[in-house]
Order: C-alpha cells, then sequence, then structure tokens
C-alpha cells in the first residue's frame, strides 16, 4: 500500500458564481522513498494539493489517507499530532520563528509533541550538523543566509523522523547555488533516509533531481512520470 | 526551561517597550489597590492604638460601656461579691497634647493619665520602682512615670513634668520610676485617685474597677463574673475601655469609595492588557499558523499566550506591590500631618498579609482574565496563515446584541440613581461604564465622521484625514476597545475630580457656617473628642469676662451608646454627645437640617426635658426620625431622648453624633467640661485688647489653640488642598495607561495593513503623509475615548454625590469639575499624540518592497 494514496481529491473555493475548484478530482499514490516533483503554472492547485496531503486545510469531497489513516476521520487535535509526528513541511518563505535559535526552531516539533528540552535539542544539532549547519547551531534566523533558513527549516521537518515530507516551492525564494544544495538535500532525505517527499517547484532544473514528476493543469493532474 | 517559557520570556524580551508599558498597566493597578489597601489599615491601627489604654492582667476588668466615669460607690456592689478578693477602682484618661507641647522634637503626642488607689493598686498590678518610691494616700502633684517616658522627656526623678488639665496646665513632680513597658498604648502617668478626680474635674467618680478573684479555676472563676455582672446591670461590661468605634462606622463610607477606585483602575488595567494580546495575536498570526502546521495543537496555543499573560502578571503584581508599598508609605506621611493635626494621632504604614494576597490574585488573575479571549482567538488561528496571507481586512461588523445589551445597562444605570440606593448606585457605575463599552462601536463611525470633519480642514489637499476616518470606522469594535481603556482613565480622573470638588465645596460650606466666629479655641482634636482634656466652667466665666468679649459657645463631650434593632450587626453602636447650650450656639453657630428647622430644635432643647438633634450619620444607622424616642446609654442609666431634629455641622459630619443640652449632659453624664470654645467679640470691641486677654487666658490651658476664625478656615482649606494635590497626581497615574492602549491598537493597525502601507508608498504617497494618516487616526480614537470619558467621568462624579444625598447622611451640593474636565480633555489629546509618534514612524519607515511582499 502506498503511503499516500488520495481519492478524487477535490477542493472548491467559495461558492456559487465565484466558486473557483483549486483541485479537481486529484488521484495520487506516493511510496516511501519516493521523491516526487509537482509541476504546473501559476494558480493550477499545486499548493492547494501540498495542503490537503498535509492536514493543513479540510477538502470539499473526496479523501487523502497518509500510512494508512485517512485524515478525514481526525480530530484537530489528532491531525495536530499527524502533522507533528508524520509529515514535515518546508515552506517558500522559511517561516521560522523569529526570536529562537537554529537549535530551537529544528527543536519545536519535539518539544511541542513533549520531548524533554535537552534531548530534542540535542536531537536538533545533530540534524542541522548533518545538513551542514553545524557551525550555526545558536545563530538567529536574522543571522542566517536565505540558503542557511531554508537548511534550518529542513531540519525542523525532519527531526520528529516522519514518513513525508512536503516541500511548497522550498527554492523559489533562493539563489542558484543554495536551490541545487537543498534540492540534493531533498533527494538525500528521499533516498538514504526513505522518507516520501513531494515537493512543488516551477524550475525544470531543480525538478529534474526528483525522480518522478506530477504535472498539472486547472486543477487536474495531467501527467504523472517517471524521470529516466 | 521549557518551550512555553522560552517563548514567552524572549517574546516579551523581544519587545521591550511595549513590555514595559503593558506591564506597566498591571503595575499601576497593583499599585493603587496595595497603596489604598494600606492606608486604612494604617489610620485604623494608629487610631485603636491612640484610644488604647492599658488593660491590666486582673482577673476581672470592669467599665461602663460608655466609657464614661461612674460613681466610685459602684466598688462596694462587687466588693460584696463572695469570691472577690482584691479590688480598685481608677480613673484613666487619655489627654491629647497640643503640638510641640514638650518642645519641638517631642515625638509625644498623647499620654495616659491613671489615678490609682496606692493602698490597693500594688496588689492588682506589679509596680516595680527602680528609683524613688510609690505612690501614697494624700500625695498631690506628684507622679509615677516609666522610665522609658523619663529619657523621652529628658527628666530625672524629682524633676517636674506639665500637663494640661481641665484645671489648667498642672506641674507634677516625679516620685518614682517604673521599667518601661513594651505596651503598644501611651505612656502612663500614674497618680493617686484623688488626684485625678481633682485634676479631671470628676469628684467621687472612677472609670475603670478592677479585681483580683479568689479562685484561678474556670468554672469557679466564671460563676463569680457572673455574680459581678448580675450586680451591675448590662451597662457595665467585662473589658477595657472602648475605642472610638464610633469613628471606624464612618471609615467604611471612605473604603468604599477607595475601593471603587482600585476596582476602577484594575479594569482598566485588565482592558489594556485583553488590547496588547489583540496586538500580540495580531502581528504573530504568522508564526502561530506555522506552530500549527508543524502539528501544535490548539491548547499549546493557549498555552503559549497565557504563558506569557502569566510572566506579565507575576511581574507586574511584583512591581506593584514594591511600588504599591511605597505610595502606601506616601500617602501615610503625606497627610499624617493633617492627621495629625485633626485628629492628633500618629501613622505608620501597616501592611496585612490579606492585602497581599488579594493584590497577587487580582494581579495575576485579571491579566490571566484579559489574555483569555486573545488566547482562545489565537488557537483559532488556521495552520494556513503561515503559508497564505490571510485575505485582507473586511469590514468589520458591528453586533448589534452588544449595542442594545449596553444601552440596557446604560438605563439600568440611570434607574439606579433614582432609586438611590447608595450600593446600587455603586453598581450602576460599573454598569454605565461597561455599557458605553458595549455601545461605542456603534457611535464610532457618527463620531468618526463628526471629528473626520475636523480633521479634513487641518490635513487639508492631502486626503490622510479620510483614509484615517476609514481605519477606524473599518473596525469599529476595536477602535471602541482602545476607547474604551482611555475613557476608563479619563473617567476616573474626571469622576474623582468632581466627588472631590463637591466634598471641598461641601465641607467648605458647613464649615464656615459652623466656625465662623471671631475666635476658635481648638482641642488637639477635632474628630476624636474623646482623648481631649477640656476645661472647668471657670475657663469660659474668665472669657466671658474678658472686656469687648460679647459671646462664649462651648461644646462639651460624653460617650454614650445607643441599642437599636436598626443597627447592623450588634444592634448597638457608640455614638458621640454633644453638650451644647442652643442660646448660645444658635447664635454663633450652626447646622445643616435634613429634618426639621433651626427655631424649633434649639426651642426644643432649651426646655426642660431630654431632647435631642441627631446627624444624618446616626439617623440613618439606627433608622431614627424626628419624633423617635432614642435610649441613650448614661453613667446614670438608660434615659430616652426624643428626636426634635436631624441636622449636622462640620464636627459631626463624620461620626454618629447626638446633640443634647449642657443642662441634660450635667444630669445625666455628670460631665461639665467645655472642649471646645467658639468667642465673638461685641460690636465695637478693641480687638487689640480682647486678642492680648484671650492669649493671656489661654496660655494657662496649653489644650486649647487660639485661633481666628477666617485663619482657621483659610489654614483648614490649605490641608484639604495638600490632601487634593496628592490625590491629582493619583490620578494623572491612573491615566497614564491608557497611552499604552492606544499605542497598540495603533501598532496593530499598522500591522495589519502592512501590504496597504506598501502599496501606498509605491503609487506615491509621502513618508509624511503615511506619517500623518497615522497621527490622524491617533487624534480621532483620543478624541474619542476623551469624549467618552468625560461622560463617564461627570456621570459618576454626579452618581456619587446624589447618592450621598440620597442616604440621608449628608446634603451635598454637585460642583462640576471644570478643572477635571479640562485636564481631561488636556491629557487625552496629548496621549493620543504621543502614542501615535512610534507606529506612525514605524510605518512611515517601512521599506516598500518588503511591505508588499509581506506574509
Ligand atoms: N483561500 C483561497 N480562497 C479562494 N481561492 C483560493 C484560495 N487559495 C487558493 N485559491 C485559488 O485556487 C487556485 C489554486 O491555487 P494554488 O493552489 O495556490 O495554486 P498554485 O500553488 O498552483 O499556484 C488559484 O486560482 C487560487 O486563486
Ligand atoms: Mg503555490
Amino acid at each position: 500500500m502506498s503511503l499516500i494514496q488520495t481519492e478524487n481529491l477535490t477542493k472548491v473555493y467559495g461558492a456559487g458564481e465565484t466558486a473557483i475548484t483549486a483541485l479537481d478530482h486529484a488521484n495520487l499514490n506516493v511510496n516511501a522513498g519516493e521523491f516526487v516533483a509537482v509541476m504546473g503554472p501559476s494558480g493550477c492547485g499545486k499548493s492547494t494539493l501540498l495542503h490537503l496531503l498535509g492536514g493543513l486545510d479540510r477538502p470539499t469531497q473526496g479523501s487523502v489517507s497518509i500510512d494508512g489513516q485517512p485524515l478525514a476521520k481526525l480530530s484537530d487535535d489528532a491531525l495536530s499530532q499527524m502533522r507533528r509526528r508524520k509529515i514535515g513541511f518546508v515552506f517558500q518563505f522559511f517561516n521560522l520563528i523569529p526570536i529562537l535559535t537554529s537549535v530551537e526552531n529544528a527543536a519545536l516539533p519535539l518539544l511541542l509533541d513533549g520531548t524533554s528540552p535537552g534531548k530534542a535539542k540535542q536531537k536538533a544539532s545533530e540534524w542541522l550538523t548533518k545538513i551542514g549547519l553545524g557551525e550555526r547551531l545558536k545563530s538567529r534566523p536574522d543571522q542566517l543566509s536565505a540558503g542557511q533558513q531554508q537548511r534550518v527549516a529542513i531540519a525542523r521537518a525532519l527531526i520528529t523522523d516522519p514518513v513525508l515530507v512536503l516541500a511548497d516551492e522550498p527554492t523559489g525564494n533562493l539563489d542558484t547555488k543554495s536551490s541545487d544544495e537543498i534540492a540534493g538535500l531533498l533527494k538525500q532525505i528521499a533516498r538514504e533516509w526513505n522518507r516520501a517527499v513531494l515537493m512543488v517547484t516551477h524550475d525544470p532544473r531543480i525538478a529534474a533531481y526528483a525522480e518522478c514528476i506530477v504535472l498539472m493543469r486547472d486543477g487536474k493532474i495531467v501527467e504523472d512520470k517517471h524521470n529516466g | 526551561m521549557n518551550l512555553q517559557l522560552t517563548l514567552a520570556t524572549r517574546y516579551l524580551g523581544g519587545r521591550k517597550l511595549r513590555t514595559f508599558l503593558t506591564t506597566l498597566a498591571i503595575v499601576i493597578g497593583v499599585m493603587v489597590i496595595f497603596g489604598v489597601g494600606i492606608y486604612l489599615p494604617s489610620f485604623t491601627a494608629a487610631f485603636e492604638k491612640s484610644l488604647l489604654s492599658a488593660s491590666g492582667q486582673t482577673d476581672v476588668m470592669i467599665t461602663h460601656k460608655t466609657g464614661e466615669s461612674f460613681s466610685a460607690t459602684m466598688l462596694n456592689r462587687v466588693k460584696a461579691v463572695s469570691g472577690v478578693a482584691v479590688i480598685g477602682g481608677s480613673l484613666e484618661r487619655i489627654i491629647n497634647l497640643p503640638p510641640n507641647f514638650y518642645g519641638k522634637n517631642s515625638t509625644i503626642s498623647a499620654l495616659a493619665l491613671v489615678g490609682i488607689d496606692p493602698s490597693v493598686a500594688p496588689e492588682l498590678h506589679e509596680y516595680r520602682i527602680t528609683q524613688g518610691r510609690f505612690l501614697k494616700a494624700g500625695d498631690g502633684n506628684v507622679a509615677i512615670i516609666s522610665e522609658r517616658l523619663a529619657d523621652t522627656l529628658g527628666v530625672k526623678l524629682n524633676d517636674a513634668i506639665k500637663l494640661p488639665t481641665t484645671q489648667g496646665v498642672v506641674r507634677l513632680q516625679i516620685v518614682g520610676l517604673i521599667p518601661g513597658r513594651a505596651a503598644v498604648s501611651n505612656e502612663q502617668v500614674i497618680i493617686t485617685l484623688a488626684q485625678a478626680q481633682k485634676l479631671l474635674d470628676a469628684p467621687g467618680r472612677v472609670n475603670v474597677i478592677e479585681a483580683n478573684l479568689t479562685t484561678k479555676e474556670k468554672t469557679e472563676s466564671d460563676a463569680i463574673v457572673n455574680a459581678i455582672k448580675a450586680q451591675l446591670g448590662n451597662t457595665y461590661t467585662l473589658g477595657g475601655l472602648t475605642s472610638g468605634s464610633e469613628f471606624l462606622g464612618a471609615m467604611q463610607m471612605g473604603q468604599i469609595i477607595f475601593n471603587l477606585f482600585g476596582f476602577l483602575t484594575l479594569a482598566m488595567g485588565g482592558f489594556i492588557i485583553f488590547n496588547t494580546f489583540r496586538t500580540i495575536v495580531a502581528e504573530r498570526r504568522h508564526d502561530i499558523g506555522m506552530l500549527r502546521a508543524i502539528g501544535a495543537n490548539r491548547a499549546t496555543i493557549v498555552g503559549f499566550v497565557l504563558t506569557e499573560g502569566l510572566v506579565q502578571g507575576i511581574l507586574g503584581t511584583a512591581i506593584g506591590i514594591g511600588l504599591g508599598y511605597l505610595l502606601g508609605v506616601l500617602i501615610t506621611t503625606g497627610t499624617s500631618a493633617v492627621i495629625k493635626n485633626i485628629m492628633n494621632i500618629e501613622m505608620s504604614p501597616v501592611v496585612e498579609p490579606s492585602l497581599v494576597i488579594v493584590s497577587i490574585v487580582l494581579g495575576v488573575g485579571v491579566t490571566l482574565f484579559a489574555g483569555l479571549l486573545p488566547a482562545l482567538s489565537a488557537s483559532r488561528v488556521q495552520p494556513l496563515e503561515a503559508i497564505r496571507p490571510s485575505l485582507g481586512e473586511t469590514m468589520q461588523r458591528i453586533s448589534r446584541v452588544g449595542t442594545i445589551i449596553g444601552a440596557v445597562m446604560i438605563a439600568i444605570a440611570l434607574a439606579g440613581l433614582l432609586v438611590g440606593n447608595f450600593a446600587l448606585v455603586a453598581l450602576g457605575g460599573f454598569l454605565f461604564l461597561i455599557g458605553l463599552v458595549l455601545i461605542a462601536p456603534a457611535l464610532v463611525k457618527p463620531i468618526a465622521n463628526w471629528f473626520g470633519g475636523l480633521l479634513a480642514i487641518i490635513f487639508a489637499r492631502e486626503g490622510t484625514g479620510e483614509l484615517a476616518q476609514g481605519n477606524l470606522t473599518r473596525q469599529p469594535g476595536r477602535a471602541a476597545i482602545t476607547a474604551g481603556a482611555t475613557m476608563i482613565g479619563l473617567a476616573i480622573v474626571v469622576g474623582a475630580g468632581g466627588m472631590m470638588f463637591s466634598l471641598t465645596g461641601t465641607v467648605m460650606n458647613m464649615f464656615y457656617k459652623s466656625m465662623g466666629s471671631d475666635y476658635l479655641l481648638v482641642p488637639p482634636s477635632i474628630a476624636i473628642w474623646k482623648g481631649d482634656v477640656g476645661a472647668s466652667e471657670t475657663l469660659k466665666a474668665k472669657i466671658a469676662s474678658i472686656p469687648g468679649v460679647g459671646a462664649v459657645n462651648s461644646l462639651r463631650y460624653a460617650q454614650s451608646s445607643l441599642q437599636s434593632a436598626a443597627i447592623k450587626g450588634a444592634g448597638e453602636a457608640a455614638i458621640s454627645v454633644l453638650g451644647i447650650n442652643p442660646v448660645e450656639y444658635s447664635k454663633m453657630s450652626g447646622m445643616d437640617f435634613q429634618q426639621g428647622n433651626a427655631p424649633d430644635a434649639y426651642n426644643a432643647l432649651a426646655r426642660d426635658e431630654r431632647n435631642a438633634i441627631v446627624n444624618g450619620i446616626l439617623a440613618a444607622t439606627a433608622n431614627l426620625k424626628v419624633g423617635d424616642l432614642m435610649p441613650l446609654a448614661t453613667p446614670s442609666g438608660e434615659h430616652q431622648y426624643r428626636i426634635v431634629a436631624i441636622g449636622s455641622d462640620v464636627l459631626s459630619m463624620k461620626i454618629n453624633t447626638a446633640y443634647i443640652s449642657q443642662t441634660n449632659m450635667k444630669l445625666d453624664f455628670n460631665k461639665s467640661e467645655d472642649i471646645f470654645y467658639q468667642v465673638n467679640l461685641a460690636p465695637g470691641a478693641d480687638t487689640a485688647t480682647a486678642d492680648q486677654w484671650l492669649n493671656q487666658i489661654v496660655a494657662d490651658y496649653p489644650q486649647f489653640r487660639l485661633v481666628i476664625g477666617h485663619e482657621y478656615a483659610a489654614e483648614f482649606r490649605a490641608q484639604y488642598d495638600s490632601i487634593f494635590i496628592g490625590f491629582y497626581v493619583l490620578l494623572g497615574v491612573l491615566a497614564f495607561p491608557s497611552l499604552i492602549a492606544i499605542l497598540n491598537t495603533l501598532a496593530i493597525g499598522v500591522i495589519e495593513r502592512t501590504r496597504e502601507i506598501g502599496m501606498l508608498r509605491a503609487i506615491g504617497a509621502t513618508r509624511g503623509q503615511v506619517w500623518r494618516t497615522i497621527v490622524a487616526e491617533a487624534l480621532l480614537l483620543a478624541a474619542i475615548g476623551t469624549a467618552f470619558g468625560i461622560l463617564a467621568g461627570l456621570y459618576l462624579s454626579y452618581v456619587f454625590v446624589e447618592g450621598i444625598g440620597a442616604t440621608g447622611i449628608y446634603k451635598m451640593e454637585y460642583v462640576f469639575p471644570f478643572a477635571g474636565v479640562l485636564a481631561a480633555t488636556a491629557v487625552g489629546l496629548i496621549f493620543g499624540v504621543i502614542a501615535a509618534l512610534f507606529p506612525a514612524r514605524q510605518a512611515s519607515q517601512m521599506e516598500i518592497i518588503r511591505a508588499l511582499r509581506y506574509e
């Protein structure tokens, strides 16, 4: 059974004449260890798809299961726990808490989950070191470059050993060199650590890092092809 | 440190100015409650101490329940009871001393003169003579004092100390010294009973009986005590001399008013915290959304916000208690000169443990409570808000239900005014304020439009005035909350100002009416008569014989108590009885009559019947009407006095008082000691000569201060004013936190409109224009808050004055607080501009690109 399973996933914003069908009966399966890039023109529903997969929003119709668990049945608290333990998010604008250091930011999901601060920070340090930020453990976001901030966000996404990492245009705000590094890192996450990684991007060069590309248009998945 | 605390302290630390200002709101609330809470117990403690008589370690102590003296023959009745081993009578009296009586640096304001029977007293108490000898029968002006008192006065054995008495100043030679007792009461000057009776103009009388019993065994001694009680009847009590509880009753009124202010301050503090947390949540929607996205549940988010509240609450409360202590010390020392002058008591700050607990509970509790709604709204932030910009501000709808509830509250408050119950009126004040806050959103638009017209003139050609006005009317709820905090702050200023003006006016009117004579002979305390030593009738005769003196009026005093089912609690109240000569009194002084009229009342008192005029407080306490009979406890038994009028003068303003004729006072209370005089010169008299004579005669009676009528009034006025200045400074401090409220609202406005401001700048608005928009908005907000605050303040003060009138205690005239209104307007508008400076700068300095890309 696939790690992500969606069935006729549909999201309609608004109602009546102004209703926008952002996602239209999308069916998608992703397995553990797979690195999938989602591409398509602006406004075609990529972010909406990611939000529904991550339990950030509820679908209008259809269903999502993560790791065999249908999200529709979960209460808000259970959904929060699912996001905490099984899913890691990476956002375009990093979304780090400005008043916390790299370690503290990366440790957040564990701290929220009740892990002792000492343990959580140790694990955060390990992850940060693993992805090349061992030198900047005590820095605050405003003291880091964009690429470094995104690495902190990735460490934060990985710290609870999630089964799934969702990244919405993670390189959208980075220069070419950093973009390549981040894409390489996401690939490593899928390959070496056996997570399912779903990444939205506009950039074909970045999409090339993924082993599988999903193309979308007007809320529909129009192509689902494996690289090379 | 756990995550909650880390986030709380970092967030707070990251916004030092705001944290400081918000915490200040709590600090000030707690400070006022704590400071005021110190004052009243300090006053009470000092007051009680000043009246405390030394209660001995004897088995039985008997006094008359009025505290007045009674015939020494009562001793025989007790003596006859079997089981009584030793018995002695004594005459004790607290003697208020005039200022600087023992020299400039003397700290002694009162002494206790104790007359004992030298033959039995050593069997009742231990008098360990360290130097000299004990008293013996036949001793005249000789005394025993403690070594400590001797040290304080700088006297030695065989020196003499002077003491004011009803016979003028006497000099007592010190024949013996005893060790100083660790007592809280006044120092004692011990003389023989016979001499005390002479000096206090009370021949053959005692006011304390002490006895030791043949047994210490509980049941047996109880039986003996019961037998003694049966012998004496129920006008006698076991235990020491009573303190002036008639005065403490009047303190309750003051307490209600002070508490009202404390609560108002705290309510304002709560408002400001509420507003700040709304700001915080608005600012951090992004962070909160992200926390939700990575798996924080709702409860965790609520926890984050409340922890921050808790940290601030604890911090603010701790600082507030510290500063409150200083405030309490400051008011205590600041008013102690006045209090000493009027009542002759020394105050020092007293902190009751319950006050600390109440302050902590209120300070921390209000913070948490105020943070609760914003915390809940934070928990409703959707995870998606971390990623996607919210769709921008939409028009906020005005809650019709809120407006209706608010209108109903105001209506109830106004109705309460008509009913005229003080508690209801106070409650009405609260309802009025809350009601105003609730209907405020509906009024924001019309008011903003009106003021907006004014602003349009000031900011002509720029269109920023309209923009500011639009920003306010877009979020009427938020604008109303800010204006609400300003409103409460200024309502306190105007309301308290109005009360104070009315109170001063009323008191001063009474003062001129009843103290309008050419000269006054004033005892150390004009509020607690009990400790005042007066003079025998000789002094009055001497004054009357001075060439040029036209009339002399004197006042006499006795303590009594009144039993009535109408009196709450014990069913009995201590009262002051003032003896007047109705003919002289009506010529030189006067009362404000609430029932009855002056000629009838004074004529009734002049008749050979037991008639009395009672003051408003007493009438209210015991539910008395003209024509009622009032049973007064006197040393010669209970007597029925008929009430002929209800009226007060400035001397009886604060305490339960009954006026009777001096003839009846002599008859029933056996008192003929004058404690207060008013003197008028004859028309065309030689003032200089009369003045000289008066000074010379009064010099022998230093317990009285000879003052010229209008100078005394001016002095009284000045003291009153000095208290009010302090009071206004306090009020200014109270209004200060409203600054924070305006600042916070503007700050939220700037944050929420970041994109909009960026857009304005992108299409060509200058920094100056953006700056002026924000300042104009602040001015509008401040104007709304100020207008409402003044309205509410006027209502509160009017309600207070009417409320007091309705209780039937005083007739008060409402004085419109012009100064308060002016001060409030100035403070409100200035604060508005100051509060705008920071957010306006922030908005105008914003980087355009970043603002546009925000979120
Ligand atoms: N909260 C929302 N309300 C209304 N429409 C929305 C909302 N979020 C997204 N949309 C619309 O849904 C469509 C898909 O949006 P999105 O998933 O963000 O596209 P993408 O990420 O592919 O650019 C767009 O037309 C967008 O305008
Ligand atoms: Mg998108």
